[in-house]
């Protein structure tokens, strides 16, 4: 099964737009804070966040959820990411910006995104790495389905309590 | 000559058809997105609650449920809420 409709395990390679990297990312591989971290180094930024989604072994009415199941529309989900990502350059101090989503089948327990944010100082960091996993859980092209460790399964819909993730 | 639109759907509306991906013949003049919907809900009755707090996209990028024609080599997309995260 697809779980993009396009290529989802390109390697990711560094860009550049407007003299800024841009780190925006969609694939089937596991995602790595370390590679994350690296990513958001650099000379002056003093402050820098990261928040890692990761899949909960909720209950569910089938028994303990065994995985998500990610997928997502890759093109618009990308240029959604582009615009959060211009949005957020336009906050104070933010210099790098990281947001990396993964699909497909995830364990409980393994991260499914991760966005990072360096800035000079920490309150500009934090600031902006909230800004950007919110618009994303609401804005961005990607959607999850809770897999039993049978073949019960149900639709996760967005709720307000979401947010706490 | 003829031609089609491809139509995705993900999340609720791709358990509700039981498809990833149809491609859907029309011939030169297109077709209303309106109208492609309604045809769509005709064949797959499970997409009608869905459908109706879905975005629709073409070609990538968001439209109004008015007043867009469909024409052969689009891409048009049901978006089911999100929650990605």
């Amino acid at each position: 099964m697809s779980f993009c409709d396009a290529e989802t395990s390109s390697p990711f390679t560094p860009r550049t737009v407007e003299g800024n990297r841009v780190s925006n990312r969609i694939g089937t591989k596991p995602l790595s804070v370390d590679s994350a971290y690296r990513e958001l180094s650099g000379s002056g930024l003093g402050g820098v966040v990261i928040f890692v989604g990761r899949v909960r072994p909720d209950r569910i009415p089938a028994g303990r959820m065994g995985s998500l199941l990610y997928e997502a529309h890759r093109a618009p989900a990308l240029a959604a990411f582009h615009r959060f990502e211009l949005a957020a350059r336009r906050r104070p101090g933010v210099a790098r910006v990281v947001l990396w989503h993964r699909v497909g089948a995830i364990r409980s327990g393994e991260a499914s995104v991760i966005v990072g944010v360096a800035a000079p100082h920490r309150a500009q960091a934090f600031d902006a790495c909230r800004y950007l996993i919110e618009r994303l859980k609401v804005e961005a092209p990607i959607w999850k389905t809770a897999r039993a460790p049978r073949a019960h399964r149900r639709r996760l819909h967005p709720r307000p309590s979401a947010a706490r993730r | 000559m003829t031609g089609s639109i491809t139509v995705l759907f993900f999340a609720t509306a791709r358990e509700a058809t039981g498809r990833a991906r149809i491609d859907r013949p029309v011939d030169a003049v297109g077709i209303a997105a309106e109208r492609l919907v309604e045809e769509l809900s005709r064949e797959y009755p499970k997409l009608v609650p869905i459908l109706k707090e879905s975005r629709w996209v073409l070609n990538g990028d968001y439209i109004r449920k008015t007043h867009v024609v469909l024409r052969r080599g689009d891409e048009f997309a049901i978006h089911p809420p999100y929650s990605g995260g």
